[in-house]
């Protein structure tokens, strides 16, 4: 991954020396991390940072995993959200993926298979965000089309409401 | 007697395999961290190959972590071992303490758990004769509340006082308010019943107060039906 852009990571668990040490072994692997041990600084950190791929635990006080899947998503469109959890159950792992999460993964978890699914997370994120902006493209091409620049920019705002 | 001993039993293994869950999350916790540590020592063995400077630190705070951990999984066992043996026997003299102990262990492993500290701990008290897996139960339980209560930052005390030929009175200080309609609910108040415990009123909001005897009649029924 050397060479490439890095991929922005938010990690959240309240294990604080699980976070700590696989927050320096994923920044070897040139991962930009910023880490969290509660939902409530993920949620605040996802609100000032740029991510591309969260990674939470489930159990945590106050505000808990799910919760902070949910929000997340809600916020973030395009972030995409891993779940690496003790507690995962088949009952957690049906509700984190209907609420959008990219995986459910149970830990300890194998590091290169957190990485690989880090990586495909990201893909993923790229893809979509891709397909968005090819879509936005074609939209303006059509607005262009015929209209006056206040006119294409009175649309663009509407188009940016409807988005939000 | 019969129908709350059936309603007992349901809801005594489901608290088994709830406390069990819990602990199974603790050692995973412990596992996630040991694994992570020894990786992290083969990512900087490996960087030390390619010629990168090794700092003895970041090797020390490894060791020292993984022997932590090690100390942590162990503690957890006993817990766990200590908590599978009090279906053994189902009456029997127990110290309070013991099992307050054990209980604040067992609870501190949710996330939802905030600090707890028994005043007075090297108080001694007389034994009490009663069913060790009911009553680690009904602490449980009691000790959840106070935690949603307290909130995650909040603090639970634990004093304990002798009542003459009576029993243990044991109060529960929260630095949360703990509301009066909520407590107790049916499970803790069947629980309380059949070991004979009473709670005690008290004027404040911050406070619960129960009584828990030296012996009851309930109890050797617990015993005839198991």
């Amino acid at each position: 991954m050397e060479g490439m852009e890095k991929i922005h990571l938010l990690m959240v668990d309240d294990e604080v020396k699980f976070l700590q040490t696989i927050t320096e072994r994923l920044k070897l692997k040139f991962f930009d991390i910023t880490s969290a041990t509660n939902g409530k600084e993920a949620i605040a950190a996802a609100e000032k940072g740029r991510f591309d791929v969260a990674v939470i635990d489930l159990q945590m006080p106050g505000i808990d995993g799910v919760q902070v899947l949910e929000i997340l998503k809600k916020n973030h469109k395009y972030l995409e959200v891993l779940i690496l959890s003790g507690h995962a159950t088949i009952e957690t792992a049906v509700t984190c993926t209907k609420l959008g999460a990219f995986k459910v993964l149970e830990k300890p978890c194998d590091f290169d298979k957190l990485v690989e699914a880090i990586k495909e997370a990201y893909e993923t994120r790229l893809k979509k965000k891709f397909e968005h902006d090819e879509i936005r493209i074609k939209q303006i091409q059509a607005l262009a089309l015929g209209q006056s620049p206040l006119g294409i920019l009175k649309e663009l705002a509407k188009m940016d409401e409807a988005e939000k | 007697m019969n129908d709350a001993l059936n309603d007992m039993n349901a809801e005594s293994l489901k608290f088994f395999g709830k406390v069990n869950a819990s602990i199974s999350h603790e050692l995973k916790n412990i596992l996630a961290i040991i694994s992570e540590t020894a990786g992290f020592l083969n990512d900087l063995t490996e960087l030390a190959k390619q010629g990168k400077e090794l700092k003895l630190s970041l090797l020390e705070n490894c060791s020292n972590s993984i022997a932590e951990e090690i100390q942590r999984g162990f503690t957890t066992i006993k817990q766990m071992n200590r908590f599978s043996h009090s279906v053994d026997v189902a009456v029997m003299d127990v110290d309070l303490l013991d099992i307050l102990d054990l209980m604040i262990g067992l609870t501190g492993f949710l996330s939802f758990a905030g600090k707890v500290r028994i005043e007075d701990k090297d108080q001694k008290f007389e034994t009490i004769t009663t069913c060790p897996f009911l009553l680690q139960n009904l602490l449980y339980r009691i000790l959840c509340f106070a935690y949603e209560c307290a909130g995650p930052e909040g603090e639970i005390r634990l004093r304990l006082s002798p009542e003459k030929d009576k029993g243990i009175l044991l109060r529960f200080i929260n630095s949360g308010q703990m509301p009066v309609e909520k407590f107790p609910d049916e499970k803790i108040k069947q629980t309380a019943d059949l070991l004979g415990v009473e709670f005690k009123k008290n004027n404040s909001f911050y406070e619960l107060n129960m009584l828990i005897p030296y012996t009851c009649d309930k109890i050797k029924d617990v015993e005839k039906n198991q």
